[in-house]
């Protein structure tokens, strides 16, 4: 590898912001941002300067920031949303290591008071097009299904993202597949993150600090999905005092415990979730209820420690399970686990450096255990990630972000073990294995103080491994050819140049434009044509037959904050271009398939639409309203005629509103209001008989609409107590106010009164469900 | 493997007692009306019969206006030998001569209006049900046949069941093959409707060997009629039948038992 000298003197040559004025003696102050009470690091948290307007930087994940500033005094003000604005004045003539602990801003009124005096402009420009960040404390007052907070949920009542429908976590963003989005728990890839599939999310928010969501104009350092980014990052712990605190809801309950360890150089936080509908099923007369079982809990852990001023290491855990069994005769369990460690070093005050050694892995087994037959079927996805992040902050202007990372997938496709004396063979498909690599390179550039230029470029690689045999399939799905490949042969190389850019333009102290492209890849292929976001999915990385995904997607965005920074407004549209999008043939089958891909058919997909967003950010009364309006339609040779078709996430409207007020200091009344159009779905134009049964017949592929879903929440928190020790409160929703018949399943079928009709039934999940939590802390 | 989900369902639903079903009438496009033919050859005594009929709109009737005036042809290509059906009743079309016979190569021609419609079956080799049983508790308020056979290892195999109860045949059926169970003795629940099985009915099975052209037409009927739920992209099922018809046409072995449910 190049010392690191030169590759920095590579980037200055290559890059175009780099070559700007140098003349004046700059100097560096960089440090590290924390809360005052937990000695939490705050992830983007601004620092500015009142006599530099436009200049400023945010903290990276680890609270660390770096500025070069010319030689002089200043007024430094660190602010980050919701904590009490730290102002300094300091002298500049050295390079400076400031660290900063900000307090919480308790109550909201105070806040009203923050806004007002922050260098209000930052907001505007520091945020790239199609980025959100939510702190926690954002979604905590935001009602949810049977009062589990979950930011998954929360995250889809923001534009451009929309819900797959009630009982499922997954999520569509600007159009994409729910598979198309990277969910990162500390960097480590989360493939499912759904609970009760699909009730609740993993994330269990008591040990989460932080999410960003990107839906487009994504840094270089992310890549491997389609659509979206979800970069979540648990707690690190309180390094001040021992605390503990949880909450008993109907569905589950959940306890964290976090303190400091080792003279508070370094804490500990351990959060914990069950669900215990399971205990009380127990119980029941029927005996169906009491022999089925339905349960999930989860684990969060981590750890670290600061060695020194310049090295700190991080270690984080994840791990989930969800069991459901049918009369003891039908088996389910599934879940993720996850590991990272890391090592955070700063090198000198203007190089930042991060490594990471990261674990990934999900399973599920499905268990037959009946009179005839005894079968376990399994599959499985497992990752070992190495990735090596680097920020140079050059100058005042320019801060680089460079790095490599690469991750070796091993999947399972299938497994089926049976007992002798079961009608079934045992099948063991061949596992898969890839390495996935990328060298990342991006500049921060604030070209001037009102314009600002993030541009780099991915080049990413995807390499197909032995051992295994590899086939090649004629368009009929009949194998041509078999190649046997040695272990860690490379049977096919993909390489992709991801271009990046995102660029904001500040128009006056409190409007900005913002302009964005980004190029993504995906090479992890999520099969599932089961109409469930069900948990036997099979995972496939690309190979010989399957091409590595691709989005080009170009974004514009204006964005405007009025009344003093009390409200926030921005309106986007979008185009996405796909390439290689995976469909299947009719009557394919994806359980024990080893010719898998002989059912795959490929083409492509556009979508584009224009998200409005409006934000009430302080006062009593904060809130959103958020509207989109979007078309995604794909176009695959052998569907509907080659012709472009709806994709089934296509939802033509998606509006929704979020309220909440603080009506006194003990109550907070929230609701949430959320309307969409149905899903594309394929309905019969006609019936048959075969055998004597009614069989249906289709006309072109998604041209029917599920009804539209709409539903009102509203919940309410009551501040029960609170001292400087004891923190307590209930918490009430109700999920579906009205009642709202939201289909879950639709199912056209005989019907069972009336031998010689048809019907369509309908399933709705939750019609109306009030729900009580009491959360604790102390 | 393809009863995972209801009953996935099943548990949600009795957990979530908040959830409810009801029958709703969503507007549905009306294809034109698609010509049916459905048939089939076996080794059973004679006459085999062939039916032709139009598809209807879904909340119609479960009537399908039978189609006459075609001519329909059976071929025995393995021995070379011709039998032109008469049409029996409307729509209904009979044979005279032919005679199914396992390894045999069937083909069937239909022209109607001038449109030729062609299809190809060969009987596989017969495979015999030993015995069937019932299973009363794997599914809440539902008795379930249990087929009992063997699956012959040197041959890759399609099956089809039916039901008849109290001598009335049952509108449903159930696909099989050996993919996952080549040269496996088979015990297999049949899926039947709540309540179509009752207390000291008469039950008979019918192992139907098939080939592989029927049973892929068959099995994505069987998704499409009882399980179109559960599909991400439900589509009409591929007929063996060539020339733009709906339905399937088979060379087929049967194989019955039957017993009373205690």
């Amino acid at each position: 590898m190049l010392p690191l000298k030169h590759l920095v003197i590579i980037l200055l040559l290559l890059s175009p912001g780099l070559v700007l004025a140098q003349s004046k003696k700059t100097f560096t102050i960089s440090g590290t941002i924390k809360d005052k009470a937990s000695g939490e690091t705050l992830p983007a948290a601004t620092v500015s300067f009142v006599e530099l307007p436009g200049k400023g930087v945010t903290s990276n994940s680890y609270g660390f920031y770096a500025i070069s500033i010319p030689e002089g005094s200043y007024t430094m003000l660190t602010t980050y949303t919701g904590y009490t604005t730290d102002t300094l004045k300091i002298l500049l003539t050295k390079n400076m290591l400031i660290n900063k602990s900000l307090a919480s801003a308790s109550g909201q009124l105070q806040e009203v008071k923050i806004k007002s005096s922050t260098a209000r402009s930052n907001n505007i420009l520091t945020t790239p097009a199609g980025v959100q960040r939510l702190n926690i404390k954002d979604i905590n007052n935001v009602p949810v299904l049977l009062g589990e907070k979950d930011v998954l949920k929360t995250i889809q009542l923001l534009p451009g993202i929309v819900s797959a429908g009630d009982g499922n976590a997954g999520f569509f963003v600007r159009g994409g597949a729910a598979d198309q989005n990277l969910i990162l728990l500390d960097e480590a890839t989360v493939y499912n993150p759904s609970h009760f599939l699909g009730f609740f999310s993993v994330f269990n928010s008591d040990a989460i600090k932080d999410i960003s969501i990107y839906k487009g104009g994504m840094p270089a350092n992310y890549g491997g999905r389609l659509s979206s980014v979800e970069d979540i990052q648990m707690n690190d712990g309180n390094n001040q005092k021992f605390g503990a605190s949880g909450g008993i809801g109907l569905i589950a309950s959940r306890l964290t415990v976090d303190g400091p360890l080792f003279n508070n150089k370094g804490s500990f936080i351990i959060s914990a979730r069950r669900s215990y509908v399971d205990l009380f099923t127990g119980f029941a007369s029927d005996t169906t209820t009491k022999h089925s079982k339905i349960y999930f809990y989860d684990v969060n852990l981590k750890g670290n420690y600061q060695l020194d001023s310049i090295n700190r290491i991080f270690l984080s855990g994840y791990f989930g399970k969800d069991v459901m069994s049918f009369r003891n005769s039908y088996g389910l369990d599934y879940g993720n686990s996850t590991g990272t460690l890391r090592w955070n070093h700063i090198f000198s005050s203007k190089l930042f450096s991060n490594t990471s050694l990261i674990y990934s892995n999900y399973t599920y087994d499905v268990n037959i255990d009946d009179n005839t037959d005894n079968i376990k079927v399994s599959s499985a996805i497992t990752d070992y990630h190495f990735k090596q992040d680097f920020t140079y902050y050059l100058n005042a202007s320019n801060k680089l972000g460079f790095g490599l990372e690469s991750t070796y997938h091993i999947t399972q496709p299938g497994t089926a073990v049976a007992t002798a004396s079961s009608s079934y063979n045992d099948v063991f498909l061949e596992k898969k294995y890839a390495l996935e690599s990328a060298l990342y390179l991006s500049d921060e550039w604030n070209a001037s103080d009102k314009l600002k230029i993030t541009y780099g470029v991915r080049l990413s690689d995807l390499s197909v491994l032995g051992p295994g045999n590899f086939y090649t399939y004629d368009k009929d799905g009949n194998k041509t050819d078999s190649t046997y490949y040695k272990s860690g042969k490379i049977v096919k190389s993909y390489i992709t140049p991801e271009p990046r850019f995102a660029a904001s333009y500040q128009l006056n102290p409190t409007s900005s434009v913002k302009l964005s492209y980004d190029r993504n890849v995906q090479n992890i292929h999520l099969l599932n044509n089961s109409a469930y976001l069900s948990t036997t999915n099979v995972y496939l990385p690309s190979s010989n037959n399957i091409k590595p995904e691709i989005a080009d997607q170009v974004a514009l965005g204006y964005y405007h904050t009025f009344h003093n920074n009390g409200f926030e407004f921005s309106s986007e549209i979008y185009y996405k271009n796909l390439q290689n999008q995976i469909d299947y043939k009719n009557g394919a089958d994806l359980v024990g398939n080893p010719n898998i891909e002989a059912d795959l058919l490929y083409g492509s997909g556009r979508a584009y639409g224009w998200e409005t967003y409006i934000k009430k950010k302080s006062g009593k009364f904060t809130g959103w309203i958020s509207y989109t309006l979007s078309k995604t339609e794909l176009k695959i040779p052998g569907i509907n005629n080659g012709d472009y078709y709806p994709a089934t996430q296509d939802q033509t409207n998606h509006i929704s509103l979020v309220g909440m007020y603080q009506a006194t200091k003990k109550w907070t009344f929230s609701a949430d209001f959320v309307y969409n159009t149905g899903d594309a779905v394929t309905w019969p134009s006609g019936k048959f008989s075969v055998d004597g049964a009614p069989v249906y017949y289709y006309g072109a592929r998604n041209s029917n609409r599920l009804p539209a879903y709409n539903r009102l929440d509203i919940g309410a928190t009551l501040l029960a107590k609170k001292t400087t020790k004891y923190e307590s409160s209930w918490t009430f929703s109700i999920y579906n106010l009205y009642g709202q018949s939201n289909p879950y399943d639709i199912i056209f079928q005989a019907d069972p009164n009336n031998a010689n009709k048809t019907q369509v039934q309908q399933t709705t999940l939750f019609k109306m469900v009030p729900s009580v939590t009491y959360n604790f802390k102390f | 493997m393809r009863i995972q989900t209801p009953i996935i369902i099943l548990v949600l639903l009795i957990l979530f007692s908040s959830s409810c079903q009801k029958v709703i009438t969503p507007q549905l496009s009306n294809g034109a009306p698609q010509l049916v033919i459905e048939g089939a050859v076996s080794d059973t005594t004679g006459p085999y019969h062939i039916n032709i009929s139009k598809t209807v709109s879904f909340y119609a009737d479960n009537t399908y206006p039978n189609v006459s005036g075609a001519s329909v042809t059976i071929t025995d290509q393995t021995v070379g030998v011709n039998d032109l059906l008469t049409e029996t009743s409307t729509g209904v079309y009979t044979t005279h001569s032919i005679v199914g016979t396992p390894g045999h190569t069937y083909q069937l021609q239909v022209v109607l209006n001038g449109k030729n419609y062609t299809a190809v079956s060969t009987m596989p080799l017969p495979v015999a049900l030993d015995s069937i049983t019932f299973d009363y508790t794997s599914v809440k308020n539902m008795i379930q046949p249990v087929v009992h056979y063997q699956d012959p290892a040197a041959f890759v195999n399609y099956y089809k069941y039916n039901i008849t109860v109290n001598g009335v045949k049952l509108n449903r059926f159930q696909t099989d093959e050996d993919r996952l169970m080549n040269g496996k003795y088979i015990n297999e629940d049949l899926v039947t409707d709540t309540g179509a099985i009752k207390k000291n009915n008469l039950v008979l099975v019918n192992l139907d060997g098939i080939d592989k052209g029927a049973y892929n037409f068959l099995q994505e009927a069987e998704n499409i009629a009882f399980y179109n739920d559960q599909l991400a992209t439900p589509a009409t099922p591929t007929s063996n039948i060539s020339g733009g018809c709906l339905g399937y046409f088979s060379a087929q072995t049967v194989s019955s038992k039957s017993a009373v449910v205690k």
